[in-house]
């Protein structure tokens, strides 16, 4: 049983050497107890499997999946309770920018976790795409008048208190 | 709007996203520089690392977003535009 990361890496380059040196016509047998080990090593340890690695979302950790989920769901129940208490105080109009601003701020947020799971393995910078984000929500409240500004900009700033108390909640 | 404040309002906007993206921008390099040495040197703790990067940079960015929407505000919604 091998259970230290950094043997099973060992062991993985040791099997590329022993492939590419018995595969010039000696018997496969040394190949095929390595492989079988290389097997039950990338099994028991996720974070060498080089094919999953390479995934189109480029990462397979779930400690980092569950932290997005975490703030995602935080920022939507502060959206709930700050758009009830929007609408009950100010009105239709402020609630539904606030709204708007929100679920802005939700997708700025999944683009930038998105961003920041892409770094290392994918792409070497963390994309500025998430900045177009506010950009379209000032443009959109400048162009419709059913959209309030203020409201909109203060929704879109929603997903900082999330991030606070989950920040604050962290071990 | 007459074209004084007009043009102050350009530079202005200008000036906002210039200057308030030069600190984040700084703070977002070396945090990403941290995190993948980090991660480099210690796989197995990935996943604590992102999430930590990524609470930090929603952060650091927010900086920039402030003066964007300064800027945008300036340029489309003027409240000295008379």
């Amino acid at each position: 049983m091998i259970d230290s990361p950094g043997l099973c890496r060992e062991l993985r380059c040791l099997v590329c050497k022993t492939t590419s040196h018995y595969h010039q016509g000696t018997p496969i047998g040394g190949i095929f107890v390595a492989s079988e080990t290389v097997e039950n090593c990338s099994s028991h340890d996720p974070l060498l499997d080089i094919d999953s690695s390479d995934s189109s979302s480029g990462v397979d950790t779930d400690e980092y999946l569950e932290l997005q989920f975490r703030v995602l769901r935080l920022a939507f129940l502060l959206t709930i309770f700050s758009v009830g208490i929007a609408g009950f105080f100010w009105g239709t109009q402020a609630s539904a920018s606030l709204l708007v601003g929100a679920l802005s701020g939700i997708f700025y947020f999944r683009l930038l976790a998105r961003g920041v799971g892409r770094l290392g393995t994918s792409s070497k910078i963390v994309g500025k795409v998430q900045l177009l984000v506010p950009v379209f929500l000032v443009l959109l409240s400048s162009r419709f008048p059913q959209l309030d500004l203020i409201p909109a900009l203060l929704g879109f700033l929603l997903y900082k208190p999330a991030l606070i108390i989950q920040f604050l909640l962290m071990p | 709007m007459d074209s004084i404040t007009t043009a102050a309002s350009v530079v202005a906007a200008g000036l906002a996203v210039g200057l308030g993206a030069i600190g984040p921008g700084i703070g977002q390099g070396s945090a990403a520089q941290g995190a993948v040495e980090g991660i480099a040197r210690q796989p197995e703790a990935e996943g604590k690392i992102r999430g930590t990067l990524l609470l930090s940079f929603a952060f650091m960015e927010s900086l920039t977003i402030y003066g964007l929407v300064v800027a945008l505000v300036l340029l489309f919604a003027n409240p000295f535009a008379g």
